[in-house]
This record gives C-alpha cells, sequence and structure tokens, in this order.
C-alpha cells in the first residue's frame, strides 16, 4: 500500500464508522423506540384539559371515599379541589383525584397506572366511565377489592354531582363481564348507603 | 449407566391406556376414537382426531416436529411442547404435546382450541369428559330426583329437552337408551343411599347415550314412564306385590308383566303399577344437591400470591376438600361447576348449578383483602341498582334476577357459615357482607360467595394455601350446611 492509499484508508474508515453509528441509531429512533400511542396523545390531552379547566376557578371541598380493607368499607378524605364548571370535566378530575391516590394514607381503590379514557354524562344522570384494558394491570384482584374500587369511584362522584345518579363501568369502551374477574360491570351502579362495602364518613 | 436409565425412567411421563373411547357427535352421526391417559391427562390420536374432524391433506415430520395441513389451515407441533402453531399464530394448550408409539397425540384441550377455528364448526366439550359435540348441536342434560313410594322409590330424570326411550335389561341392571338428541350428563354417575336403587350411571361409550340404573334387588319391579312432552322420565321401582295382600295385588296393572332385570325388552310397560300402601315400605330419603363452583380456571389465574400460588389452584384445593367432606357424610349430592383446569363462563356455571336444583350454591374466590390474614369473607350477591318495578308479574323467572327471591335465605347462609369460620382458630371472619359478585347474579338457589386471602403479590400466601388450613375450612363449611339443609332430606 502505498503511503497516499494508507493516509485515505485512515481518513475513510473512521468516517464509514462514524456514519454507521449514526445510521444504526437514526433506525433505533424512527422504528424502535416507543412513541406515544395516538391513544395515549389523547388520553392525557384530556386530562390536562380536566386540569387546567381549574385554572382560575375556586378551591371547593370535594370527598373521595377510599377503600378499607380491615373494615370492608370505604373512607371519607376532604379534599380541596377548584372544580371545573363542565360536569363531565369534575367526573374526569374526580377520578383522576383518586387515580392519585389518598393524602392522608388511605389505601388505593385504583391502582396508580390506571387512566381513563372518556366520559360521558348522558341527560338521564347516567356518567359512563370508559377505562382502557390497562385500568386491571396491577389491580388488587378480588371480590373485596374490586366492590371497594367500583364503589369509591361511584360514591365519589355521585357525593360530590348531584346531577349524577348511576354509573356505568365501560372497558375499551365495551360493557364487559367484571372488573378482573369478581365484580359484575353489567349493570348500572347506584350510591349505596346499606352495604357493608361502603360505610358513610 | 444405570443412573442415565433411572434418569429415564423418572422423566418417562406416566402413561397409562384406558379401555375408553373419545365419542365426537355430528348433527347426523358419531364417531369414536380411543383415548389414553398421560400425565393425567386424556390425549388423543392427533392424525385420526383431525380426519374425524376434516380431511388432512398433508403431513410433514421431522425429528422432534410435525407439520400437518388441514384444508387451507397448517398447524405445528413440537414433541414436549405446550404451545403449537394454528397458520403461524401461537397456541397454548393445557398439557403439551406427546408422542406415544409413534403416534403424535394431543390433550383434549387441543378439542376447544383448535377445532373451531380449522373446522369452522362450533365445538362443544367440556375440560375433562370424553365427549365433543361438533356442528349445531344442542346437547341435552339432566337432573335426577328421587321421591319416597310406600314400597319402592320413584326415580324423576328431568331432561332439559326433548327425549325417546328405549329400555332393556342385562345382568341385574336396567338400561334406558336416550334416543333423538345426543346428551351431555352433568355427572357420569350418582350414587344413592336407597334401600331400592344404589346408583345410575350414564354411558355412551358406542355412541349411544344410555342411563344404567343398578338396583339393589333383583326382585323389584321396574316401571318406566315417559312425561312432559319427553322432558320427564320417571321409573318406579316397587317391591313385588306380597302373597299376604291379595286385595292390593288385584290393584296391580292389567298390562304386561313388568320387566326385570334379566330379560331383554324393548318396549315399555304401558303404565306404571299401582304402589301397594306401606307394608315393609323403609324409609326413603333423596339427597340435597351441593353445587360448589372454584372460581376461574385456565388461563384465567385469578389472584396470585408473591411466593406463586395462583387463585385458581387454590380454590380448586379448597373445593375438592369440601367436596371430600360433604361426600364423607353420605347424605348429600356435590356437583361441581369446573373439572381440572377448565374455564366454563360465568353463565355455564349458572347453567350447570340452575340445571341441578341445588340445595345451595357455594363459589369460591381467594383475593387481596388487607393485611388480616388469614380471613375468611362471606358475600350474599347485591345487585349494582334496585331491580326494575314490574306492574305485572312475568309468568318465568328473569335470569339477570335469578338470585332476587333467594336473598334472604343466601342471607341466611351467610350468616350459617360466618358462626362455622368464627370457629376457626386464627382466622378472621367478618360479618357477612353485599357485595356485587358476578357469578352469584343468575342462580336460582340460596348462594353465597366465599373469599379467602390474602391472595395478592405483596406477600405470601401463608395459611390459606396450607392442607391443614383448608381441611378445617372445608369441615366448618360442612357444618354450616347440615345446619342450612339436613342431610338426607329436600329442604
Amino acid at each position: 500500500m502505498t503511503r497516499r492509499n494508507l493516509i485515505l484508508a485512515l481518513i475513510v474508515i473512521p468516517i464509514l464508522v462514524v456514519s454507521g453509528f449514526y445510521l444504526r441509531a437514526l433506525v433505533r429512533h424512527m422504528f424502535f423506540e416507543n412513541r406515544p400511542r395516538p391513544e395515549d396523545e389523547m388520553r392525557t390531552q384530556l386530562s390536562q384539559q380536566a386540569l387546567q379547566s381549574e385554572a382560575g376557578a375556586e378551591q371547593q371541598t370535594v370527598t373521595l371515599y377510599f377503600p378499607n380493607f380491615e373494615a370492608g368499607t370505604l373512607v371519607a378524605e376532604a379534599r380541596q379541589l377548584a372544580l371545573a364548571a363542565n360536569n363531565t370535566d369534575r367526573i374526569r378530575q374526580i377520578v383522576l383525584a383518586l387515580i392519585e391516590g389518598s393524602k392522608q394514607g388511605h389505601a388505593r381503590g385504583l391502582p396508580a397506572s390506571a387512566a381513563l379514557r372518556a366520559v360521558f354524562l348522558t341527560s338521564d344522570g347516567t356518567a359512563y366511565l370508559d377505562f382502557p384494558n390497562e385500568v386491571t394491570q396491577n389491580f388488587p384482584v378480588g371480590i373485596e377489592s374490586e366492590t371497594l374500587a367500583i364503589y369509591s369511584v361511584v360514591e365519589s362522584i355521585i357525593a360530590n354531582i348531584p346531577s349524577v345518579k348511576r354509573v356505568k363501568f365501560l372497558i375499551q369502551g365495551r360493557e364487559v363481564d367484571t372488573l378482573d374477574g369478581h365484580a359484575d360491570l353489567t349493570g348500572f351502579y347506584v350510591s349505596s348507603q346499606s352495604t357493608a362495602a361502603h360505610a358513610p364518613p | 449407566m444405570a443412573i442415565a436409565c433411572s434418569l429415564s425412567l423418572l422423566l418417562w411421563p406416566a402413561r397409562r391406556l384406558r379401555s375408553e373411547n373419545f365419542i365426537f357427535y355430528f348433527p347426523n352421526q358419531h364417531k369414536s376414537l380411543p383415548v389414553e391417559m398421560m400425565d393425567n391427562a386424556i390425549y388423543l390420536p392427533l392424525i385420526p382426531l383431525l380426519n374425524v374432524a376434516g380431511q388432512v391433506t398433508g403431513l410433514q415430520e421431522k425429528r422432534n416436529s410435525l407439520k400437518v395441513w388441514f384444508g387451507d389451515h397448517q398447524l405445528e407441533f413440537h414433541e414436549n411442547k405446550t404451545r403449537i402453531q394454528v397458520n403461524k399464530a401461537s397456541v397454548s394448550l393445557t398439557h403439551p404435546v406427546r408422542r406415544s408409539e409413534g403416534q403424535w397425540m394431543v390433550p383434549t384441550g387441543f378439542i376447544p382450541a383448535v377445532l373451531p377455528q380449522i373446522t369452522g364448526q362450533p365445538v362443544l366439550y367440556q375440560h375433562g369428559t370424553t365427549r365433543a359435540f361438533i356442528g349445531n348441536i344442542h346437547p341435552v342434560s339432566y337432573s335426577v330426583e328421587l321421591q319416597n313410594q310406600p314400597s319402592g322409590v320413584k326415580l324423576l330424570i328431568h331432561f332439559t329437552g326433548k327425549v325417546s326411550i328405549q329400555t332393556a335389561s342385562t345382568n341385574g341392571k336396567w338400561i334406558i337408551f336416550l334416543q333423538g338428541v345426543p346428551v351431555a350428563p352433568l355427572e357420569q354417575k350418582i350414587q344413592f343411599q336407597n334401600p331400592y336403587v344404589s346408583r345410575l350411571d350414564f354411558d355412551d361409550q358406542d355412541g349411544r347415550p344410555k342411563l344404567i340404573i343398578t338396583p339393589t334387588s333383583n326382585a323389584l319391579n321396574f316401571y318406566p314412564q315417559i312425561s312432559a312432552d319427553g322432558r320427564v322420565l320417571t321409573t318406579a321401582l316397587v317391591k313385588p306385590p306380597s302373597p299376604q295382600q291379595p286385595a292390593l295385588a288385584q290393584k296391580a296393572p292389567a298390562t304386561a308383566a313388568p320387566p326385570s332385570p334379566g330379560a331383554t325388552i324393548a318396549t315399555l310397560p304401558t303404565k306404571p303399577s299401582t304402589p301397594a300402601p306401606a307394608a315393609a315400605a323403609a324409609p326413603v330419603q333423596s339427597l340435597p344437591v351441593i353445587v360448589l363452583d372454584a372460581g376461574h380456571g385456565g388461563q384465567d389465574s385469578g389472584a396470585r400470591s408473591q411466593d406463586g400460588i395462583l387463585e385458581k389452584n387454590l380454590v380448586a384445593q379448597i373445593v375438592q376438600k369440601v367436596e371430600g367432606a360433604l361426600t364423607a357424610t353420605k347424605t348429600y349430592r356435590v356437583i361441581l361447576t369446573r373439572n381440572g383446569d377448565a374455564d366454563p363462563s360465568f353463565e355455564e356455571r349458572t347453567v350447570t348449578a340452575n340445571t341441578a336444583r341445588p340445595a345451595l350454591f357455594l363459589t369460591f374466590h381467594a383475593g387481596e383483602m388487607g393485611a388480616r390474614s388469614p380471613v375468611i369473607a362471606v358475600y350474599t350477591y347485591r345487585a349494582p341498582s334496585p331491580p326494575p318495578a314490574n306492574d305485572k308479574p312475568l309468568p318465568f323467572i328473569r335470569w339477570d334476577l335469578a338470585q332476587q327471591p333467594e336473598t334472604s335465605r343466601s342471607q341466611q347462609l351467610a350468616q350459617d357459615l360466618e358462626q362455622q369460620f368464627a370457629q376457626i382458630s386464627g382466622a378472621n371472619a367478618p360479618q357477612p357482607m353485599e357485595a356485587p359478585v358476578r357469578q352469584l347474579r343468575s342462580i336460582a338457589a340460596p348462594a353465597v360467595a366465599i373469599e379467602v386471602g390474602t391472595l395478592s403479590p405483596e406477600v405470601k400466601a401463608g395459611a390459606i394455601a396450607q392442607p391443614a388450613f383448608q381441611q378445617q375450612l372445608a369441615e366448618a363449611i360442612v357444618r354450616a350446611v347440615e345446619q342450612f339443609v339436613p342431610g338426607g332430606a329436600k329442604p
């Protein structure tokens, strides 16, 4: 190899190596990295809208219900929230607050990884809550835990939004038999004042 | 060498030939295949099975794998693997694919998992049984009831559909051939504690569904009669009139002599005999039916503990112990809604229960119940919202409201259970609660859910997975059942 070719090789080889690494990173970025799905983006946007609608609104005391597994009941927790003017956004705010969890150390009904796909409120006072499939991931499975989770949502919404009379749970937009194998989701839930799964504050 | 041989023997799958057939029912015919038991699972020869369901069009066998073409579908099997490929999609079976004497064998879980897809036909198969229904077939089932008679017993068999019958007798047993429709029995054999009849078996090994009644004595007369438009078979097993009762004997029907075991007949007596008054009648009791439902199964494992205990297996163990303890009393008949690792739907379990007309229904679950372990909770059904008020009473019970009329009796049952659970040393037994338990919604009998805990990924299962605790639980349930519905008599 001549001196000229040697110098040329010493220049070209590093350029080729660097280009190779760059192309590899580019391909990974374009095709393999997890990008937020449109549905996730939509959910985030809706949740942000619900939270932004608080801005400027007056703080109100709302009552949230969390499970007490030892007693098989719900316990009430007062929370200051700037509730939105729109009832649909209010429902979303309350569910998001339940997902956020108790600030007084109570147990969690919905898992922290839960999200809400959509909320609909019909003129007869039925609130439709549409959760994604992932709501059952990291969910505490069982009759008691599912019952308490359902009623924590139902009681929290009905206690704070009087126009809501009953709640219907959907998973991924569809009616399902159960939340996670135990609690019946085929019906419409109304407030329960007598069940042992609920204890008024 | 010796170690290698020992290891081979140890690892060799347990295999037992069973002189039993698997029956495939089609709309207008049936076909049978011999079954083989391996690792306590029922296996069928793959290629004959596919040829029963359709036509194998190609084969490619390698050392440990097999490719099969079935019409437009391609299936791929690997020896000792539970995963198979159906049209390049992975399907998981409950047991691995095996080879036995050069023949590829598949577990019966293959039938519901694959046949509907490759045949394009609906397939009905209940795990653990040896019959499947392919095509538009609606098999009938039946429940059994015993009624006291002054000098015998009346065996009433309630079918879920219309059947016609033909009778025969052989070897001291009465055989009732069920014609017209395929039959899917809830129980293959039913034993009675009765002075006149000892058992009722179902058999369809030759593709002809039949009931076999075993009397306790050859000296009994047998009068079968079909009624209710072919839906109820009444068989009276009565003592023949004694010589000391000439006047009563004259009241016996003046028709053909009733058949007795030992002689084959092909026609039915026109009418059952008029029973004689209680001269030597022994007290006869029918057994209350208890339905036990082990939650989840199959792909649905339910809750899971930190040490890997699955809810579906835990509740199956508990149900097995409860079944054993109830059967040991010889005063109850027990029906299970799931066998093995099957996962019947809520409705299938409910149909099993309601068809059996049970004295009570218990569904078993385990789950997250906080830090108070072990805990045994009892739930009755609470509907998510009050049932609609009906102005006019309906002539039938609404399926989704079937539990409603049973609420107070279910609550009584829950109280009886809770009292017994409170006596289990070290266990927490809270007051019975109401919850929207899906499985209880349509049960037309006193029904409760029993949940043990805590079964959570954050803690080990502990006592609830221990056989001693499960046995205590089973015995407590038997005491509560005896309190709620005394054995040997209808409630």
